[in-house]
């Protein structure tokens, strides 16, 4: 109880709780950059464990012990762990990176800068979204902060919301999963169907096998 | 070599190879330079305020516009890639919010995962890559929910009540989206994103 006390109170000064939210950042950034740029898919699906470690990291910054636990609990070992089976099982191949608009070595420079902005359409959307994010934040002036001190037993506040206000949604969400497993299952189930179904898989797999970067290696 | 920055389409026929792209792309970058320069000079002469406005709020944008276009120089010199972008997004994001208060910093993380979540899912085509970027999308979101239940409701922390939710939300999504995925492996033999063209027409 006093280490927690001590670690609260090393939280609460403003100059630990940068440092440790610039690393922490650091890591979610890097890593998160790694996810969807690594080559190797089977790679990103374990760096993805290490975003959402660092983002369980952050939650505990802000003093929601509770998320954070559920967060290493259901994101880093559970849909981790799925998604990486999911790429086992769908036997991952190189990514053919064949952009739609060819590079055209000859084009005018204003024809080329045209289409590099055309190839290169889904970072500008991206970026332009973080830009307008962020426009917005800096430029709001008057968020409704309060002082008043976290509780000292959020678990126990959470608890109690859960089964007196949100009991409706909570109850709900119980059947969304039920819902989702059943459909989960019904949907991986392997089903055995006649042979022509059987041949035609075979006869895709065989068309298919030459657009199969890994097995022409 | 006649080294031009405005090079005009007649010009550059006797430009071939590798260093006409490389010009190309300097002098782009040139062109975007010169613009942030312009504007953030109109701003100063036209806006109200104008100075006050572009330069002591809106330093920091510019400052992150020209470490893209160094970074963008550096990497047509022959850099690594990969080095460049993670360099310019971090330290674009320390620029940005190294002023703010505590609130806009972790607001602004989330905001910068979920556009990398925005770019990841959009960009590849590996389907199960597309729900790798869309469970980043929804951490980054709870990242807001819990920020906001910290800083701005702590007494009842509604926030972090709802990234309850939205967790149990994500769950079910993965489950159900990677049975999918797996479905249509065993029909099409493929996760190629730009091959599902089932329903197409």
């Amino acid at each position: 109880m006093e280490q927690q006390d001590t670690l609260a109170g090393l939280l609460a000064l403003p100059c630990v709780e940068s440092w440790l939210f610039y690393i922490l950042s650091t890591l979610a950034i890097c890593l998160a950059i790694g996810v969807i740029a690594d080559r190797a898919i089977i790679r990103a699906g374990f760096l993805l464990i290490g975003v959402f470690g660092s983002i369980s990291a952050i939650f505990l910054l802000l003093q929601a012990q509770f998320l954070a636990l559920a967060q290493v609990m259901i994101y880093a070992v559970g849909i981790t762990l799925v998604v990486v089976i999911a790429l086992m099982l769908t036997n991952p191949r190189l990514e053919v990176e064949a952009p739609s608009i060819p590079y055209d070595d000859k084009a005018p420079p204003l024809m080329k800068f045209v289409n590099s902005i055309r190839r290169n359409i889904v970072l500008w959307v991206s970026v332009f979204s973080f830009v307008t994010i962020y426009a917005a934040l800096s430029g709001e002036t008057h968020w409704p902060l309060s002082s008043e001190p976290m509780p000292t037993d959020c678990v126990k506040t959470l608890g109690e919301a859960l089964t007196t206000t949100y009991s409706i949604p909570f109850e709900f969400a119980s059947v969304l999963l039920l819902a989702a497993l059943m459909g989960a299952i019904m949907l991986a189930k392997n089903e055995r169907k006649g042979e022509g179904a059987d041949n035609l898989t075979i006869a895709e797999e065989a068309k298919n096998a030459d657009s199969n970067l890994a097995l022409q290696r | 070599m006649n080294v031009k920055l405005n090079a005009q389409p007649t010009q550059t026929v006797a430009l071939r190879g590798k260093e006409e792209g490389l010009e190309a792309k300097i002098a782009v970058g040139f062109c975007l330079f010169a613009a942030a320069i312009v504007g953030t000079y109109s701003g100063i002469l036209f806006g109200e305020n104008g100075l006050e406005t572009v330069v002591a709020h809106h330093y920091d944008f510019w400052i992150c516009v020209i470490l893209g276009l160094v970074g963008w120089m550096v990497r047509s010199a022959g850099g690594h890639k990969g080095v460049i972008i993670t360099i310019t997004v971090l330290a674009s994001f320390v620029v940005l919010t190294l002023h703010q208060e505590q609130l806009i910093r972790y607001l602004v993380l989330a905001a910068l995962l979920f556009s990398i979540g925005i770019y990841g899912m959009c960009k590849s085509r590996n389907a199960v890559r597309v729900l790798m970027s869309i469970e980043l999308m929804l951490n980054a979101v709870n990242i807001n929910l819990i920020t906001f239940a910290r800083y701005v409701d702590p007494m009842h922390i509604k926030g972090q009540l709802f990234s309850i939710f939205v967790l149990t939300v994500a769950a079910a999504e993965a489950a159900v989206g990677l049975a999918i995925v797996l479905s249509l492996y065993r029909n099409t033999s493929t996760v190629d994103m730009e091959r599902f063209n089932l329903l197409k027409w």
